[in-house]
């Protein structure tokens, strides 16, 4: 599996024009951050989507995007395209400010679906090679090594219209995959699903890595950006508002989360429960209470001594980069806002 | 450069390859103008018996040929819509061409369908025996003069389609759009009938209607006899095409700030 993926060096990449030679990357700029955003604003109309954003992603790191719809991540990845022209600050793609030629160094999978149903599979990889500059030699080699990666070998002859979601997702990222990316662009790219097609995803997303391509991954999946950014920066209302790894951003939270659900209204409120010991941070919603603490065993103690007969049932987990938002933002990440993001 | 003839080509097939598996659009593309030629042609020439119009089904011909034009660029302009809706159009501008770029394949595809088309229109109805085009320039110089007036319409009226629907958010509104413009387009530009038996205020229409150049060049080339140079003149009609459809079609393929949906 991991030959799919052409190992690449940082001073060396597959140029992706019709002679396949290979051209050196100046050294200033290999060591250079993937992205450099600083102090970005973006607005529509008079409503801030960027509020003076500033981040960094270093080369060849899995880095997340976590915040609720509506926070600003479609609207960024969409200035570190092009789409759009940020109202103030500068960005920096791969060392160099972004031109539609260094374009061929980036990929990106949008949020929404993003294939021509007049098209085969196959004819889509073309198309993309073409539009990338990708030889024909190299296209079809790379297209049939990828589809093959993904599962789609037996459908290269299909209309895209006829693939399952999941199949479509695959397609769209073998498409992203082809030119052989150096920054790979990922907008909520597990949206819709199921587990079994989320994981197998994230099987070609850590092999691509692992290649040597940068992922900057825009999510409001708690659990995916835990478990796969190695760095993670948190937003709200267009700015960052925590960046680091998962276990930096959970440093100092309580240890436990136990969520509890009530038979009918919550038997305690958030006060009374904010005020025993061990408790960090409580969230109510509906008949259930959501409570950080210390240790779950002489919390749960007091719950049933006080209030068992009350209780529907109990969850207890480890903190999520979840607590760590609400602590920071004061509410939870699924607690979507209106998105208006545009496309 | 290479790289942009070649992002251009592989746009240019795509969208001819998405026209020839629309079959629907294929055949009723050439089918319809064909169809009006033989009703319109029949039926006016033996019902109404137009006056002043030697071989009325002839005449009609140019302005068939012109109105296949129209309306496939139309066709081939509300593809847009359907690339953006598939997200496909998304993907084609975050690919390492401007937005000049890709909008220039896909003018130039709607160019190249809607010049196929008038083609085998003007081919069957060549081939027909009531329709007898007189070639005054000889056959050669005749279909030359109507294969550049067809390109320089088509070149006008795809970047018409392609101006417009990059600035109107919905196919709803540029098919409403396209109806205004196309229909004024037919009727005042001598199509169905000679300007110069028109009223005065119906010659000033069809002066400014730019359809009109088109369809007099064709007419010029196929109908007329006995040195006609029609209403215009064969040299102010390729002027003005030959203005309007560099304009146009650069304003059409013209890169749009705010091209989101």
């Amino acid at each position: 599996m991991g030959a799919c993926y052409p190992a690449r060096g940082p001073f060396t990449r597959t140029n992706v024009s019709a002679a396949s030679t290979v051209t050196p990357v100046p050294s200033s700029n290999a060591t250079a951050a993937a992205v450099d955003v600083r102090d970005v604003a973006y607005a529509y109309g008079d409503r801030q989507a960027l509020d003076e954003l500033s981040l960094s992603v270093p080369a060849g790191a899995i880095f997340g995007l976590l915040g609720p719809n509506g926070c600003g991540k479609s609207t960024l990845l969409s200035l570190l395209i092009g789409r759009r022209v940020a109202g103030a600050g500068e960005i920096r793609m791969l060392g160099d400010v972004l031109t539609p030629r260094r374009r061929e160094r980036i990929g990106i999978v949008f949020q929404e679906p993003s294939l021509d149903p007049t098209m085969t599979v196959h004819e889509t990889m073309r198309l993309q090679g073409r539009m990338f500059g990708v030889g024909r030699a190299a296209t079809a080699e790379r297209t049939a090594r990828l589809l093959e990666r993904v599962g789609l070998s037996d459908r290269a002859t299909s209309m895209t219209s006829t693939l399952s979601g999941g199949m479509k997702r695959r397609l769209e990222l073998a498409r992203a995959l082809l030119p052989e990316p150096e920054l790979l662009l990922l907008d909520e790219p597990t949206l819709a699903l199921d587990p079994e097609s989320r994981q197998n995803l994230w099987e070609h997303l850590i092999e691509a890595n692992a290649a040597g391509t940068t992922l900057l991954l825009a999510t409001n999946d708690v659990h995916e950006a835990e478990r796969y950014c190695q760095t993670v920066a948190l937003m709200d209302q267009g700015r960052v508002v925590a960046q680091g790894t998962p276990a930096e951003l959970k440093r100092g939270l309580r240890r436990d989360a136990v969520r509890v659900e009530w038979k009918d209204d919550p038997a305690s409120d958030a006060a009374t429960l904010r005020a025993w010991p061990g408790v960090g941070e409580v969230r109510l919603a509906g008949h259930s209470t959501h409570v950080t603490v210390d240790a779950a065993s002489p919390f749960l103690t007091r719950l049933f001594s006080d209030a068992g007969d009350r209780v529907h049932g109990v969850t207890i987990e480890q903190s999520t980069l979840e607590d760590v938002y609400f602590q920071l933002v004061g509410k939870p990440i699924s607690a979507a806002t209106a998105d208006g993001e545009g496309a | 450069m290479i790289r942009t003839v070649d992002a251009v080509a592989a746009l240019l097939v795509r969208d001819l390859r998405g026209f020839f598996r629309s079959r629907s659009q294929l055949y009723s593309s050439v089918f319809f103008p064909l169809m009006l030629l033989a009703i319109l042609g029949t039926g006016v020439s033996e019902g109404l018996d137009p006056r002043n119009i030697d071989d009325y089904t002839t005449f009609l011909t140019p302005g068939m040929i012109a109105m296949t034009a129209l309306f496939s660029s139309t066709f081939s302009s509300a593809t847009y819509y359907q690339d953006r809706d598939s997200g496909i159009l998304r993907v084609l501008f975050a690919s390492p061409h401007s937005q000049r770029v890709i909008l220039l394949g896909k003018t130039l595809s709607s160019v190249v369908i809607g010049v196929g088309q008038a083609l085998i229109v003007l081919g069957v109805a060549a081939a027909v025996p009531a329709i007898n085009f007189h070639w005054q320039y000889g056959v050669p110089q005749s279909i030359a003069l109507t294969v550049l007036a067809v390109v320089l319409l088509n070149l006008f009226l795809s970047g018409l389609g392609q101006m417009l629907a990059s600035r109107i958010r919905s196919m709803q509104g540029f098919h409403l759009v396209m109806n205004l413009v196309l229909f004024p387009f037919l009727f005042f530009s001598g199509a169905f009938f000679p300007l110069d038996q028109l009223p005065f205020w119906l010659k000033i229409l069809g002066r400014i209607n730019p359809l009109s150049y088109g369809v007099d060049l064709m007419q010029v080339s196929l109908y007329a006899r006995d040195g006609s140079e029609g209403y215009f003149g064969v040299p102010l009609d390729l002027a003005v095409l030959a203005v309007l459809a560099a304009a146009v079609f650069y304003l059409g393929t013209s890169r749009r700030a705010g091209i989101e949906q």
